[in-house]
């Protein structure tokens, strides 16, 4: 008996020590905060909240960066981080925030869109918690996130979401994507009223174009292209074209269906006079048949079985032993981005944005992602915003 | 990358092996096999070991929430049971049906069939109404081991039956395909399968059949069927409050859900719950299937840490097309049994994608594999439902006597559900139905 007890002890024991050497990385994650460094360009920082109060406090509040042009014109928003394991939108954003200068017309970028998904981590599929980009001064730390928000600032989820207003069922999980809880309530779910704060911001500042940059798998039929609704396509299809032509990449124009609720790229052009855009990079991590979920295959987009499933002609992007790494997928979205911007000024004069100082893909591809990024530790007290 | 990956696998599988040939618990056995994945991997490069016990402690909360619902539906049905409702709606069921045993099995089919489509769990089917289901089937003469089988088939057919079936959920989430255009594509098959299993498996009376009550024990003094129902009311109004009006109703979760519908039939009871204890031996019940769920989500945690889950779903999608088909009925219930609803994701997902692009009809596709995974519910390591169905239904003998005993429905079902993936275009109009 009292063996038995010493026993059971000791293996409480062990467990308790198991739960605290593998959770407190789990918590330090959480809280850890990633500095940006506010460029050339940057002339305001917001809160989410300030458009969305039901935010204030939360953790899924998140910076708003405003680059006020030197000229007046039309107004774009960038958001990056709607899906926390997506690092190539994130990383578009941080670069243009830390290099653009704005000419004409102003942006509004949100580099941690759901900014609790990216202080969750995704039980059972072995993600890392952290991603580090060399920079010519050293590696700058990124938190790897989720897909969806955490459970611990958005909690219990419902047995089916319903979504606000349309009343489609969607997967009991889709209550914590801001992907999918477009356009959002004041008083909704903590997502509904992130996706709420953004449209706000889209009504109320009077937002021209509205760039959801993401990452998608090599799979997945609609990878690599610019997904646009009617109103957005013309410009998708200029865009695309253009990049083919003078940079030499695809990203092909994929319409924004009708019948599928909640995604950005329908419901910002249903609900505002915005035109909505979701670029969709291929990131070959987020593949089912690959191997070990590490940094690296994160980074340079190499895996061997998706190597042989190109070869029997099963992934829907051209895969060969390059893999696809994060400068082609980062310079990608803002290769695209820009000449949305491009093409957008040229059909509308009256309304011109003119951004200077963002690399384009060619840059990215023979510099690296970390050439674009700032050091935190030298930028001029106050420059410095930890999110 | 693939020879390490075998490796680790080979040492996963031997770790299981070593500890089943130990006569240690099936969980104890499953936790071994992800330990020694895990050190295989970190002594071969990934994960580092200093990761090791995030991975594992990670893994282990994956299925949080579904633990929770075990745990508070087991409870709600402990106090429904212990305050003697069971036993009173048990007695009301076979006076009323008598001796008309048709109308008796498929009455019974639907009461299992509708909690597990509101919720997407066959688990909750079984922890709802499995124990009176289980006994009014007792007492219609079908033995144990036919009363688990019965139970097992239809609570999986419950889980994949509209309006929530989570392994669809899980795919048009995963391969953007809306939710929508079920209803009909996977309702039809599943009331047609369901009434072909309790036909097939319940018509034959066994020695002890009885019609009516006979010496079922007395239900407590001032029981009535308000005092039944009432629990039930609350956890279904909760559930229907939100599907009717969804922007004015809070999300309370099932297992809050389950909790106040407990907590109401704690308050109606007409004898007094000591409700502390009854806690106790709902846990100590469960513990092994809690353990199970614990440790399913470590296993995937080190699988996909590992590669070990990446190569699975490599050969799968490699797979020849028509070998492919022919492997589909052993691969996907396998998978569950392994993965639970993780292998939706891990083979599911790809699988759709493959199968849209070379010209199948996606949403029938996923209908069809949604039939197929819950079969996989009765396999082992984590053969949940099946576990469940032998507790609920008191069967005491081994685990694949029952399994055998549901042979039959799960040949017809494997049946229905490839036809529904290999016609699925021509099937493409139980979607236009449902819109």
């Amino acid at each position: 008996m009292r063996r038995d007890r010493a026993l059971k002890l000791l293996l409480a024991a062990v467990l308790a020590g198991l739960v605290l050497w593998g959770g407190l990385p789990l918590r330090r994650h959480r809280h850890f905060g990633v500095p940006i460094v506010k460029g050339p360009g940057v002339t305001e920082v917001r809160k989410l909240s300030d458009y969305s109060p039901g935010l204030e406090g939360t953790m899924a509040d998140t910076s708003v960066f405003v680059l006020q042009g030197r000229e007046p014109g039309g107004k774009a928003l960038i958001m990056g981080n709607t899906h926390s394991n997506e690092p190539e939108g994130m990383l578009a954003a941080l670069i243009v925030i830390e290099n653009a200068v704005v000419e004409k017309g102003t942006l509004f970028v949100i580099p941690f869109f759901n900014n609790s998904g990216s202080r969750n981590t995704r039980p059972g599929d072995g993600y890392p918690l952290y991603f580090d980009v060399a920079t010519d001064w050293g590696a700058r730390r990124f938190r790897f996130g989720n897909r969806d928000a955490s459970p611990l600032d958005q909690w219990p989820d419902p047995d089916v979401y319903i979504h606000y207003p349309e009343r489609q069922l969607l997967s009991y999980i889709d209550v914590r994507n801001t992907n999918r809880t477009w356009p959002g309530r004041a008083g909704g779910p903590l997502m509904e009223r992130v996706t709420f704060g953004a449209m706000e911001l889209i009504r109320r500042e009077g937002v021209d174009i509205a760039v959801d940059v993401h990452g998608a798998e090599t799979m997945f039929p609609v990878t690599n292209c610019i997904v646009a609704p009617e109103k957005s396509v013309k410009i998708a299809t200029l865009a695309s074209m253009t990049v083919k032509a003078a940079e030499g990449f695809e990203s092909h124009v994929e319409p924004s269906p009708a019948g599928f609720r909640g995604l950005s790229h329908r419901e910002i052009g249903d609900h505002s006079e915005a035109m909505p855009f979701l670029l969709e990079a291929p990131i070959p991590f987020l593949d089912q048949p690959t191997g070990p979920k590490t940094v690296r295959l994160l980074l340079d987009g190499k895996d061997p079985f998706l190597l042989s499933l190109s070869k029997k002609k099963k992934l829907f992007v051209p895969y060969d032993e390059d893999g696809w790494p994060l400068e082609k997928r980062v310079g990608q979205n803002l290769s695209v981005t820009l000449e949305i911007f491009r093409q957008f000024t040229k059909r509308t004069a009256a309304r011109p944005i003119d951004v200077r100082g963002v690399p384009r893909y060619a840059d990215v591809v023979a510099s690296g992602v970390g050439r674009f990024l700032a050091d935190p530790s030298k930028a001029a007290p106050g420059a410095v915003v930890v999110n | 990358m693939t020879t390490e990956i075998l490796i680790i696998l080979a040492v996963m599988v031997a770790a299981y092996v070593a500890a089943k040939a130990a006569r240690l618990a099936v969980e104890i056995a499953m936790f071994a096999a992800a330990l020694a994945g895990g050190l295989a991997g970190s002594v071969l490069g990934t994960p580092p070991f200093g990761e090791l016990a995030r991975h594992l402690v990670e893994g282990s909360i994956t299925y949080l929430d579904v633990m929770l619902v075990f745990f508070t539906a087991t409870f709600f049905m402990a106090v429904v049971n212990e305050s003697g409702g069971v036993v009173y709606a048990v007695r009301a069921t076979l006076r009323v049906f008598g001796r008309r045993r048709v109308p008796a099995l498929l009455a019974l089919m639907v009461i299992v069939l509708i909690p597990g489509a509101l919720t997407g769990a066959g688990s909750v089917s079984l922890l709802v109404v499995g124990a009176p289901v289980a006994m009014a089937l007792g007492r219609m003469g079908l033995p144990p081991k036919r009363v688990a089988a019965i139970l097992f088939i239809v609570a999986g057919l419950s889980a994949a039956a509209p309006p929530v079936n989570i392994w669809a959920m899980i795919l048009c989430a995963g391969t953007a395909i809306p939710y929508v255009g079920f209803e009909f594509t996977l309702g039809i098959p599943v009331l047609i399968l369901g009434a072909f299993t309790v036909l097939v498996l319940g018509l034959r009376k066994g020695p002890g059949a009885a019609s009516g009550p006979g010496e079922l024990p007395e239900p407590p003094q001032g029981m009535t069927w308000w005092r039944v129902l009432v629990p039930f009311l609350v956890f279904f109004g909760l559930v229907a409050a939100y599907r009717v009006r969804p922007f004015a109703t809070p999300i309370f979760g099932l297992a809050l859900e389950f909790t106040l519908a407990a907590l109401a039939a704690i308050l109606i009871s007409p004898k007094r719950i000591a409700v502390a204890a009854l806690a106790r031996d709902t846990v100590k019940r469960l513990l092994p299937l809690l353990a199970t769920t614990v440790v399913v989500g470590m296993l995937q945690q080190i699988m996909t840490a590992t590669g070990v889950r990446g190569l699975v779903s490599f050969a799968a999608i490699s797979t020849p097309l028509v070998l492919l088909f022919l492997l589909l009925p052993v691969i996907i219930p396998f998978s569950e049994g392994v993965l639970t609803y993780g292998a939706a994701a891990i083979l599911g997902i790809p699988l759709i994608w493959f199968l849209d692009s070379i010209g199948f009809h996606a949403t029938v596709v996923i209908a069809g594999l949604s039939l197929l995974w819950p079969l996989g519910d009765g396999l082992p390591p984590t053969a949940l439902i099946g576990r469940l169905s032998a507790m609920v239904s008191g069967y005491q003998g081994p685990y694949r006597d029952f399994l055998k005993a549901a042979w039959l429905p799960w040949l017809v079902i494997t049946a229905a559900a490839m036809a529904m993936i290999l016609f699925s275009t021509k099937l493409a109009f139980l979607v236009k139905w449902s819109m």
